[in-house]
């Protein structure tokens, strides 16, 4: 047969660039059923997921008070995790939870998001 | 020519030191009447050395300097004169969520992934966990009881017999106002009364000299402090007239009248509210209430006037008929205001407390005319929308929640307290909180559950339904002889302090105990309970 080589399976000519419109392709629809998996659960008053510069990428909650737990949160994540590394340079931040009187905030820390979630449990 | 020394005083010998002396020559002018001849003769030096001084210094003394005088002129300066050309700071972008279409899904589905297992396990201990029952923490000293901060009069008034009508706190929270006037002249006296403001936290905090003394040419019935400016006060009158003044200029203090034209109310102004303009949120006018019938929006306009924006009137016959009603009298067909308090979640819903006793859900938003015949320059509209079951006589003061949007109080001279939810004309309850006329209610700013009540008893009842449903949880002694309490205000900035003023021409501010100021985990549910038990 000729020389020709055989081309790869059909991918698009420039693989990095994504189209600009989300499709409800899988990790989209993955992150909303995640996220309302969360939302659903008993207790759970809002939940949002920040990213590293503590700007709100997804939220249940209204913009102003999302805007506030994601400036404040981010800062305090920051100044925790520098603590536990203070302490201990071989130890890393995992989990963060703080109680207050009427509702309790856990967020989830990571590289690159952090995911938090209000939860008013049953007193 | 010789000197001669005298001898005399200073012959006196065996002083260490003393001057020796060279006394000689002839004595030769001694006494008259014996020709003397004159003789030349030289005699010695007579020195008196110094006692006191050692050695004699040098004494110099400037004839002339070497270096040349430096003169200066001034040539020129070296400031530059300027002109803003730009400025670097850019208008702040309000931060919101990105747009979903510049994430990357995929890396934000496989943090997702990673952490969606432990938050759940973490959720669910915490539903189940019983760690931190009874568990609380006390941040602040702990208030065990209510106590009397301040006793505040203003003696010229108290002498003439004047009443506290009403009480108003400023936006900073730390200046308390009262009105003086009295509740129970029937007649049009032209009395002079007194508004008279007391800065708490200022040093030096004399109770019997308040910080701003302004005089009314009638009886003030009702004071509201500015929303946003510390010391502009509204004050309605026994005239029917509506005052704005500014407290921190005691020259000439009066900043706008409505003045006595046809627009103004022809009864007693009972209340007063600063709303925010409908277009111009930071700018206010002000909502005047009277027992003539009209509700009356004022703005500041110039020359010193309040010129009439909007008005509505309450007419008998357009009342809704939700409940039944007492025939009004012949002829008469305007129904009295008493009371107005608006809703914190809707902003044009109002409540107005009247005469026949019965309260009247309103709204700003009313379009229908008014069937009264009464002369003004605005058309007036009929802004009733809904009535509520009457209490047993006039209501003279009404309060809306501000934690839920259906519920308010209203309390009266029947001496209970009806609390209403919005969806139904029968209240949800009603408590007899004083055997004679109850003159003020209030929910607090900070608890849900708790509203303060003032009596003709001359007490102030604290009720907290979380509680006792039945009875109040505390009764503050205002007057000792048991005169009425007319009105009491919640400081909502400073939420321990609770400001009454009594029939003796007193202010007292009470400190409240801790328990009416820290709200616990559950009240926000608790009254939504309380609100959800609406007949069906």
């Amino acid at each position: 047969m000729g020389g020709r080589p055989s081309r790869s399976p059909a991918r698009s000519p420039l693989p990095h660039l994504r189209p600009i419109a989300p499709g409800l392709g899988e990790p989209q629809a993955e992150v909303e059923e995640t996220l309302k998996r969360i939302q659903s659960h008993k207790g759970v008053i809002g939940n949002m997921v920040v990213n590293a510069e503590g700007i709100p990428i997804r939220t249940t909650l209204d913009n102003s008070t999302t805007v506030q737990y994601a400036g404040l949160l981010h800062q305090l994540t920051t100044k925790a995790r520098s603590t536990v590394r203070d302490i201990d340079p071989q130890n890393d931040l995992t989990f963060l939870r703080i109680r207050s009187k009427k509702h309790e905030i856990m967020v989830a820390p990571d590289k690159e998001y952090l995911l938090i979630v209000i939860q008013n449990p049953c007193e | 020519t010789a000197t001669r020394a005298q001898p005399g005083p200073l012959g006196r010998a065996g002083r260490a030191g003393s001057a020796a002396l060279a006394t000689g020559g002839a004595a030769s002018a001694k006494g008259p009447g014996r020709p003397g001849q004159l003789q030349d003769e030289t005699l010695g030096v007579a020195s008196v050395p110094s006692q006191w001084r050692g050695v004699q210094g040098i004494r110099g003394e400037t004839k002339s300097c070497q270096t040349a005088g430096i003169a200066t002129a001034e040539a020129s300066a070296q400031a530059r004169s300027h002109a803003d050309a730009q400025v670097q700071t850019e208008a702040p972008v309000p931060v919101s969520t990105l747009p979903p279409s510049r994430l990357d899904t995929a890396r934000l589905a496989a943090f997702l992934r990673r952490v969606e297992a432990m938050v759940i396990r973490e959720l669910n201990k915490n539903w189940q966990s019983h760690a931190f029952d009874g568990f609380e923490v006390n941040w602040t000293e702990q208030q065990q009881t209510v106590s009397c901060l301040h006793t505040l009069c203003y003696p010229p008034a108290q002498g003439q017999g004047l009443h506290v009508t009403s009480i108003s706190w400023n936006t900073t929270g730390s200046v308390v106002a009262c009105a003086y006037g009295r509740l129970d002249d029937g007649d049009w006296s032209t009395l002079k009364s007194f508004v008279c403001a007391w800065n708490l936290d200022r040093r030096g905090l004399n109770p019997r000299q308040p910080s701003a003394v302004v005089e009314a040419p009638s009886a003030v019935l009702c004071l509201a402090f500015h929303p946003t400016q510390p010391s502009h006060i509204a004050g309605g009158l026994y005239s029917g007239e509506v005052l704005v003044w500014d407290m921190s200029r005691p020259e000439d203090p009066l900043l706008w009248r409505t003045g006595l034209t046809d627009d103004t109310h022809t009864d007693p102004v009972y209340q007063v509210v600063w709303l925010p303009e409908p277009r111009q949120s930071h700018r206010f006018q002000v909502l005047s209430v009277a027992t003539d019938g009209k509700v009356l929006l004022w703005q500041g306009g110039g020359a010193g006037r309040l010129q009439l924006t909007e008005g509505f009137a309450l007419v008998v016959q357009q009342l809704p008929r939700s409940t039944k009603l007492k025939k009004p009298p012949r002829g008469e067909t305007e129904v009295g205001a008493t009371a107005v308090a608006f809703s914190s979640f809707d902003p044009s819903l109002f409540v107005l407390g009247t005469e026949g006793g019965f309260p009247v859900k309103c709204s700003l938003a009313a379009e229908e005319a008014a069937l009264t015949r009464m002369p003004s320059s605005v058309p007036l509209r009929a802004p009733a929308q809904f009535t509520f079951s009457p209490h047993g006589g006039p209501i003279y003061s009404v309060s809306c929640s501000p934690f839920h949007r259906n519920l308010f109080l209203s309390a009266g001279t029947d001496g209970h307290v009806h609390l209403y939810s919005m969806l139904q004309a029968q209240p949800l309850i009603s408590l007899q909180l004083s055997y004679k006329y109850l003159f003020a209610v209030r929910w607090s700013p900070v608890r849900p559950l708790v509203f303060a009540a003032a009596s003709g008893e001359g007490d102030v009842r604290l009720f907290d339904l979380q509680k006792s449903s039945q009875k109040p949880t505390i009764s503050i002694k205002q007057t000792e002889d048991g005169s009425p309490v007319y009105c009491l205000e919640f400081n909502s900035q400073q939420t321990q302090l609770l400001a009454a003023g009594d029939a003796k021409g007193t202010v007292k501010v009470w400190q409240l105990s801790t328990e009416f100021t820290e709200q616990g985990p559950r009240e926000t549910e608790d009254l939504d309970q309380l609100a959800a038990e609406v007949a069906t």
